[in-house]
């Protein structure tokens, strides 16, 4: 894992990543077979799967987000017959829109996609208190906020180049194989970019489904992956006056409080030319509109004036699905239930997760000359939670521990103030990476936050006996 | 004849007990001199250090009706903290003063109240008026003598008391004395135990608390393993 890491983010550490990105895996370049096997030490199913003869081994990716779109082109360009199904083309999402540095990099991705470059972040606890954080980053780092229409339709295009068929349907549902190398059937409804209509009925072979549908994935449904708790993001569009806007020029806000959330926070998120108020829950999911109302008079004196142009919500999933594989199904990016706790953060990991599942059945399948097998889908969901089971861990402890109550949230707060934290907050945010950092300031990193608990802790039982 | 509450509180200069006819509050419509007045300072505590906003109360003199604007609502200003020791968005330590030093408790029980009073009535955040009070101006020896020395007290008693009982329970049984209890490993073990339980177990819930504390800090690990429990079956 450190060589994979060095690999991936040497070059982003030292000049304008934007120029310098290094592959993150040798498979986006087509590599002939020979190539691939001699790496390999322990391929057991995969070499005893038949060669598929006359053609390439064929996938279907259901959802045309990030997941599926970064799987379609990873997959096209190593060779696989892909067709990638997605229902609404010009679908704006809600969605907070955030993107760390790491992805413009690995994903290539131009700069004209990103609306804006946040580099200052506040965070205010529920008695107001208000800190700054950003001040730690670089020059050339920034979080990047994009329009997911734009997003999504881009890399969209880039797997058409590649040469994935991208196809505008519903999938309806899969029949499974009959056979150990039979292949599946995927039933959806053809829209040919007719709005409205209710579709052609069609139906295509394929030997592997990649699900990327999302939260509300069908395909999970049809191979029983189980269900996860989601959150409930509630999100307005506002557009407020240009003086105003000015403010938020390259600032995001994150709002912390019982009042807010009881257990995520609420945000206020510049997009392109308006900003994006919201929150979201677990728990409390009838009160969200209550939420919203909390965070719009928090907000209220900075968003004086704004207009609602848009009213949206979405589920979130809180941790992946009991089963994300079965038989040649995978399920990646929300579909999975790749999203962060503490953050909310998917899109990153939506991307990453479908490219790493199509490497893995670009590499099983020896460039589409072979038939795959589970096997070889597991050794994406092993590459998976080797590489960022650290990331969510980390997070899912800092929600357990600071989101919990406000004396937490006050706590919380308080230690962002810190310059390390917002180091190596950053650090790990922007790269996703979990870096060790100093262990003497981790030390005082430690005891600062026992001590902000404690005070707020002791300052809530005060408040308890008022 | 104006009628004044005393109010003990020092944060309303503008009511004075001298001036009967003409007061200076900018809440009113009109205020005629021959008004009777009743004021009421409501939630404004004794010693002077919680806020709130003013609801000032008008009542009208029966006799006095012909056009006069009849003004007997509770008007009631936006409710927003305010304390005349809250300066610039964080507690001035100078006005806690007590004999020459800081009175942190004062600042304790200052800062108590208006997390409370937001707690309950949340306000904006405004660029202008920032709050940057930070607890850690408040050093660790008030927070100590303050919170941790009561508790550590009763603690520490339970503790003694326990250990008491448990030493002459085990001499009278056994017949091994105390100090060579201390020497058995067994003992020693039971001595450990006792005095993890008077730490932990402080409360009665405590016990559930620390049982689904210890099952949150494996979920999330058993909800990533999920996926592969299918591949060990198989």
């Amino acid at each position: 894992m450190a060589s994979l890491s060095l690999k991936s983010f040497a070059g982003l550490r030292q000049s304008s990543p934007e120029n310098h990105h290094p592959s993150i895996t040798a498979l986006s370049k087509p590599l002939s077979p020979s190539q691939i096997n001699y790496r390999r030490l322990n391929v057991i199913a995969s070499k005893s799967s038949p060669k598929i003869t006359g053609r390439n081994l064929r996938v279907a990716i259901v959802g045309g987000g990030p997941a599926g779109g970064a799987a379609a082109e990873t997959l096209a360009k190593g060779g696989i017959e892909t067709i990638l199904i997605e229902r609404k083309m010009d679908n704006a999402k809600p969605c907070g829109g955030a993107i760390p540095l790491c992805m413009v990099g690995e994903f290539d991705l131009p700069l004209d996609i990103i609306d804006r470059r946040v580099t200052k972040m506040k965070m205010i606890s529920p008695s107001n208190v208000a800190v700054d954080i950003g001040q730690t980053l670089k020059p050339h780092e920034y979080i990047g906020m994009v329009r997911r229409e734009i997003l999504d339709a881009y890399l969209r295009d880039r797997a058409s180049a590649a040469g994935a068929t991208v196809i505008n349907g519903l999938f309806v549902k899969m029949d499974k194989p009959t056979d150990k190398y039979a292949p599946y059937v995927i039933h959806y409804n053809a829209y040919d970019g007719k709005a409205g209509s209710a579709g052609k009925k069609t139906s295509i072979e394929v030997d592997a489904v990649i699900g990327a549908d999302g939260a509300n994935s069908r395909v999970a449904k049809s191979i029983d992956a189980g269900d996860y708790e989601y959150a409930i993001a509630f999100q307005e569009r506002i557009k407020i006056p240009e003086d105003k806007m000015q403010y938020y020029e390259n600032l995001a806000e994150m709002y912390v409080g019982d009042d807010v959330s009881p257990d995520f926070y609420g945000w206020v998120f510049p997009k392109c030319d308006h900003v994006a108020v919201g929150t979201g829950t677990v728990t409390h999911k009838a009160d969200i509109k209550k939420f919203q109302t909390a965070t719009r008079l928090r907000a209220r004196d900075k968003i004086l004036g704004g207009k609602i142009i848009r009213v949206e919500a979405h589920p979130i999933p809180e941790h992946p699905r009991p089963r994300r594989l079965a038989d040649r199904v995978a399920l990646v990016g929300d579909a999975a239930g790749y999203v962060t706790k503490c953050s909310g953060e998917g899109i990153y990991f939506a991307a990453k997760s479908g490219r790493m599942c199509a490497e893995a059945i670009v590499e099983g399948s020896e460039n589409g000359k072979r038939m795959i097998d589970e096997s070889d889908l597991r050794k994406y969901l092993e590459k998976w939670d080797k590489t960022y089971w650290p990331t969510y861990k980390v997070l899912d402890i800092l929600q357990k521990v600071f989101y919990r109550s406000n004396p937490a949230r006050e706590a919380f707060v308080e230690m962002c103030g810190d310059e390390y934290v917002q180091k190596m907050t950053f650090d790990s945010y922007l790269y996703k990476k979990v870096v060790p950092g100093n262990p003497l300031e981790d030390l005082k990193l430690a005891v600062n936050t026992i001590g902000s608990l404690v005070r707020a802790n002791a300052l809530r039982n005060e408040m308890a006996k008022l | 004849m104006a009628l004044f509450s005393s109010t003990p509180t020092t944060k309303l200069p503008s009511f004075s007990s001298s001036s009967k006819t003409h007061l200076p509050i900018n809440l009113f419509q009109s205020v005629k001199p021959q008004r009777q007045l009743l004021f009421m300072s409501i939630r404004s505590t004794e010693n002077g250090s919680g806020a709130a906003a003013v609801i000032v109360e008008e009542k009208t003199d029966s006799e006095v009706g012909n056009g006069a604007p009849v003004a007997n609502l509770v008007e009631e200003v936006a409710l927003k903290y305010e304390d005349p020791k809250w300066v610039s968005g964080t507690w001035d330590l100078k006005q806690f003063q007590k004999g020459g030093a800081t009175d942190w408790d004062a600042v304790i029980d200052a800062e108590v109240k208006r997390r409370k009073f937001l707690e309950d009535n949340p306000e904006s955040s405004n660029n202008d008026f920032p709050v940057v009070f930070d607890t850690s101006i408040i050093p660790w020896w008030a927070w100590m003598k303050r919170f941790h020395l009561p508790e550590a007290e009763l603690l520490n008693g339970r503790a003694a008391m326990v250990g008491f009982f448990m030493a002459y329970f085990v001499d009278s049984l056994t017949g091994v004395g105390l100090v060579d209890q201390m020497g058995n490993f067994f003992c020693k073990t039971l001595l450990f135990v006792a005095v993890a339980g008077v730490l932990l177990i402080r409360k009665n819930e405590d016990v559930d608390n620390l049982k689904k504390l210890l099952d949150e800090t494996t979920f999330y690990d058993k909800q990533w393993q999920a996926t592969w429990q299918d591949e060990k079956k198989e």
